[in-house]
This record gives C-alpha cells, sequence and structure tokens, in this order.
C-alpha cells in the first residue's frame, strides 16, 4: 500500500471539510481495518451493480434503466478517494459486466465509463468546489450547518446536478454505450434508445439515492475516522 | 500440499465456487484458473468477432458460434455445472437473448438481402412445431415453478416467435394444420436483419454461459493462489480474495434487508414505481452500516491474529501448477484465434454456406 507523504501538513481551517484534500493521504499507512473496508466496499459495489443490471426489468447488455449502483460508488469516492473509484471499476467489470454475461473484453473497456465519474467528482470537490464553500462529502445537500458552518443548500445541489447528473452523467453514457456499440453489444440504431437509457437512469438513481446515504452515514463514518483525507489514506 | 491436505481435499465431493458449488475431481475442476481466465477471454474475443463480421465479407460465422455454444455447454456438463444452470439462470437468461435477436431485428442499419415477412398474426391458427413449443414450454416451466400465469407468459412468447417468420408459418413441415382465424398482420424487413440478430443472439448466449462457467467451475481461492504464483505480494492477493469471498455475504446482508423491509410492509404499502426506489434506497443504509461494521470487525481480528506484523506467509492449499492439458488447452485456443480473427477464415466458409 502506499505509504503516502512523510509529514502531516497543517490543514486550512476556513471550512470543516478543509483536510479533505487532493494530496496522497496524511501519511500514514493503510490500516488493517482500512484495508479490509476498501475490499469489502469493492465486493459491495460488484453485488450492487449486478443487482442493478440483473433484477431491475427492462435493463440490457450491462445497461439499466435504474443503475441503483451510481450513486453507491460516487458517495464511496467522496469517502475513500481512489478505493471508491476502484470499486466502481471492478464493480463494473464483474458486477454489471461478467455477471451479466457481457463478456470480459467488452467489460473491461466499458467499465471506464463508471471509472470517470468518481475521478472527475472527486477532483472537482476535493480540488475545486471545497476551497469555495461546498462539502466534499456533499452533507450540504441535506444539512443546513456542518460543524457550526452554515452550507449553500441550493449552490450544492446546483453543482451536484450539474456536474454528477448532467455532465459527468453524459460522459459516462458517451463512453458506456459507445464501447458497447462497438463491440457490436448494441444495435446500430439503438445507440439513442441506450443512451437515454443510461442518461435517465443513473440520473433518477443519484438523485433519489445520494440524499439517503450521504444523511444516513457520512457523519457516522466520519465519526469512525473512516473518511479518506486525500487519495490512498 | 501435504498428504493429510491430499486426504482431506479427496474426501470432499463438493467445493464451494464463486456461485453454488462444484463437484470435485471433474477435468474442468483440475484446470488451473489461469487456464480458465484465458479460456473466457478467447472465447468472448472469438465471439465478439465472430457475430461482427460484416456482410460484405460474408455475414457472422453462423456455424462457428453454434459449435462454440455447444462447447461451453459441453464444458459445464462436463464441470457437472449443468443442472445447477439449468435449475437457475438458464430460464433467466432466455429473455435477454430473445431480446438481443429482436433488438437486432428492429434497430438495425439498412441491410441488403431480400425483404423477410414476420407475422403479428399470420391469419389462421396453426397447429405443428409452434404447438409443440407451447406445450413443452409450458410443461417445462410449470414443473419448475408450479404456477400457470408465469408458464403461460413464455409459452405465448416462444409459440408466437415460431409462428411470426412466414418462412415458418406457411412450411408444410413446420404447420401441419391452419385453421382460419382472423385477418393478416404482417410486416417486412431485410433478410439480413433476421441473421444478425440470431447471429447477435447465439453469440451473447454465448458470451453469458461462458461467465457462468467460469464462474460455477472457479474458487475465490484459487484467484488468490494464483496471484501468489503470479509473484503478487501477499497483502495484495489477500485483499483480491477479502473481495471475492465477501460477495456471497453481502448477498446475504441485501437479501435479509430486503425481507426484512418487506415484513415491515415497505414493498406492500406503496406501488408506485418512484416509492420502490425510494424503498431500495432505503436499503442502502443498513446495508452500508452492516458493510462498515463486518469490515470493522474483520479487521480488528486480521489485527488480533498479527496480520500487520507478519511476514514470509505460507502459500494457500489450492495453489495448483499448469499442467500439459492446460498447455493444451491455451495452444488450441490460440490456434484456433488465429485460424479465424487474425488469418480472417470462417468456420461457416468452410462447411460452404
Amino acid at each position: 500500500m502506499s505509504e503516502g507523504e512523510n509529514t502531516i501538513p497543517k490543514t486550512e481551517t476556513k471550512f470543516p471539510w478543509s483536510n479533505y484534500t487532493l494530496k496522497l493521504g496524511r501519511g500514514e499507512p493503510v490500516s488493517t481495518t482500512q484495508y479490509v473496508l476498501y475490499a469489502v466496499q469493492i465486493a459491495a459495489v460488484i453485488i450492487l451493480s449486478y443487482l442493478s443490471v440483473a433484477v431491475i426489468p427492462l435493463s440490457y447488455a450491462g445497461i439499466s434503466i435504474f443503475y441503483f449502483v451510481y450513486p453507491f460508488f460516487l458517495v464511496f469516492t467522496m469517502w475513500w478517494g481512489a478505493w471508491g473509484m476502484l470499486g466502481a471499476y471492478v464493480g463494473c467489470v464483474v458486477g454489471a459486466g461478467v455477471l451479466v454475461g457481457t463478456g470480459p473484453v467488452p467489460s473491461i473497456v466499458y467499465a471506464i465509463s463508471d471509472l470517470v465519474p468518481p475521478l472527475i467528482a472527486f477532483v472537482l470537490y476535493r480540488g475545486l468546489l471545497s476551497k469555495r464553500g461546498y462539502d466534499p462529502l456533499w452533507r450540504d445537500l441535506t444539512d443546513k450547518e456542518v460543524a457550526g458552518v452554515k452550507t449553500k443548500r441550493v449552490g450544492a445541489w446546483v453543482w451536484f446536478i450539474l456536474i454528477n447528473g448532467v455532465i459527468l452523467n453524459i460522459i459516462s453514457a458517451e463512453i458506456g454505450v459507445g464501447v458497447l456499440y462497438k463491440f457490436g453489444l448494441v444495435a446500430t440504431n439503438g445507440f439513442w434508445p441506450f443512451w437515454i437509457g443510461w442518461v435517465v437512469g443513473d440520473f433518477v438513481a443519484m438523485v433519489i439515492i445520494t440524499p439517503v446515504l450521504v444523511k444516513g452515514l457520512t457523519s457516522l463514518v466520519e465519526r469512525q475516522g473512516l473518511v479518506n483525507h486525500g487519495w490512498i489514506t | 500440499m501435504s498428504e493429510t491436505d491430499v486426504k482431506a481435499r479427496a474426501s470432499k465431493k463438493y467445493v464451494r465456487t464463486f456461485i453454488f458449488s462444484m463437484r470435485t475431481g471433474t477435468p474442468i475442476e483440475k484446470l488451473h484458473v489461469v487456464t480458465k481466465v484465458f479460456m473466457i477471454v478467447v472465447l468472448s474475443t472469438l465471439t465478439l468477432y465472430m457475430f461482427d463480421i460484416p456482410v460484405s465479407r460474408g455475414g457472422p460465422d453462423f456455424i462457428g458460434l453454434g459449435l462454440l455454444l455447444v462447447l461451453v455447454f459441453s464444458l459445464l456438463a462436463i464441470s457437472r455445472t449443468a443442472k445447477y444452470l439449468v435449475n437457475s439462470y438458464l430460464i433467466l437468461s432466455i429473455p435477454v437473448i430473445l431480446a438481443q435477436f429482436f433488438w437486432w431485428l428492429f434497430f438495425s442499419e439498412s441491410l441488403p438481402g431480400a425483404k423477410m415477412t414476420f407475422y403479428l398474426w399470420p391469419g389462421f391458427f396453426p397447429i405443428g412445431v409452434s404447438t409443440l413449443v407451447f406445450v413443452g414450454t409450458f410443461v417445462l416451466v410449470y414443473f419448475k415453478t408450479r404456477s400457470i400465469t408465469v408458464s403461460l407468459a413464455p409459452a405465448v412468447l416462444l409459440w408466437w416467435f415460431t409462428i411470426m417468420p412466414s418462412v415458418l408459418a406457411h412450411s408444410s413441415l413446420a404447420t401441419w394444420i391452419k385453421f382460419p382465424l382472423g385477418g393478416t398482420y404482417s410486416f417486412s424487413l431485410p433478410q439480413w436483419s433476421a441473421y444478425i440478430g440470431f447471429a447477435k443472439s447465439l453469440g451473447y448466449a454465448i458470451l453469458i454461459y461462458t461467465s457462468f462457467l467460469f464462474l460455477l467451475t472457479t474458487r475465490d481461492v484459487e484467484i488468490g493462489g494464483a496471484l501468489r504464483q503470479l509473484r503478487v505480494s501477499f497483502r495484495k492477493a489477500f485483499f483480491v480474495m477479502l473481495m471475492f469471498r465477501n460477495l456471497n455475504t453481502i448477498l446475504l446482508d441485501y437479501e435479509s434487508i430486503r425481507m426484512a423491509q418487506i415484513a415491515r410492509a415497505s414493498s406492500v404499502i406503496r406501488s408506485g414505481i418512484l416509492s420502490r426506489m425510494k424503498d431500495l434506497a432505503y436499503v442502502s443504509i443498513p446495508l452500508v452500516a452492516t458493510m462498515i461494521r463486518r469490515s470493522t470487525e474483520m479487521g480488528v481480528a486480521l489485527y488480533a491474529r498479527g496480520f500487520e506484523a507478519s511476514k514470509g506467509m505460507t502459500n494457500y492449499k489450492e495453489t495448483k501448477r499448469l499442467s500439459g492439458v492446460d498447455y493444451a488447452i491455451m495452444v488450441l485456443l490460440i490456434a484456433f484465434l488465429i485460424y479465424e480473427v487474425i488469418l480472417g477464415h470462417s468456420i461457416t466458409a468452410l462447411f460452404g454456406r
């Protein structure tokens, strides 16, 4: 596991979330609990990816009309950085790919579609928006204040919808449906119906599940000291 | 492996795999996991290539795809997992394969070839192969589900598929007696749309069953052993093992939470799609909380057993060596790949279309 950096950096105190940055970590190695947690969260994402495609009616070749794992790996990435992204990728390869019969070769390529949104969201939130008063753990979507600091709820929702629901979702659909199309798994004139299904499926799941996850669990995860300060730890 | 381990292993009739369990001692069980991974990668590459050969180059390799499907089912039979597949996933996968056929039938670009007529209703009630299909499907599904409604749906659907193509509806071999009934409703599509749809569904079936072959005949511990053989560090190999080991546990957690939710009538009192989605959202909190609690417990247990301090771990007992059979299979698969993909030959062309 990565060693991160050797010195504990000085934290900015402007916002309660200022210690969540884009550094590798705070210098300490991955603890055994974290090590197990990261492995188990990948397993959870694999199962939820599988269920998102296999259980939901009208799902097809790895594309689901209610891809309810999407908010899970987004939130996991906000909590656990690179491990959440790894979960998103592996979850898609195994759960929404191999387990539903898309085949290993297309799955390895098309899973990039699930890696890109959490990766970009993590960079944008931790690198840019957190410095402008938006919580990178998304508590401002549901809470009026975080650790005594008033949140910008409307702005948080606007950025959340714009970045994750529109821009990243469209990029994800473009990559995912495009790869399946190139591999001959999506019919020639079926690109747009699948593309729309992908975008709507991810968007609806994201809007419904993310606030529930954030409201119910972020504080608990943070209290247990399990939120990553950087990419790795 | 010590003599005691060999004896302990030989005494086991079944071992747990990713999904379900597998009988020990079958030729597939004896294969190295690297060979199995190689096999599913090559088979899926071949399938993707075979069903995507453009019409200008002779179209999909139907016979090649058929042979691959027979090969995959033979391997499932040899591994003695075919029964489990028939009992569970076979029926579930059929709608997906049929959906593939229809997507390609209706959403293909304009393809060459004479127009083919398909009936929504042929204007007569046919007795023939379609009747056998109806009765066969109904009996098979009813035998498994004991539900008339559940059995009727696939039986009617498959019956309709057999009367849809005009070629079948008017063939004296397929339709023995016709009872005039109602008007004729039909539509036409290029012949190649149906062929491509058939090739795609055949290919998709291969992809699905190849994945099942791997999942039904592979143990998570074999992957850990193989990673160690490939000189991956113990911590990384164990990480992968932990991940795969927890798949079943999390699935069970999910099922338990869903059952608890149903017991509290969450799926009974709400019937709208949005409400059901919300129900699903409320599964997420206990599921993730359970996941975190379990991880903490496992982490503490590992720590207590000196996981962080330990060095020079012993290897997994399940680690195997690549045998002559493994090498032979890999060579055969490479030869097939070169023949079909690199040299561009087609099995269908070999037999003459």
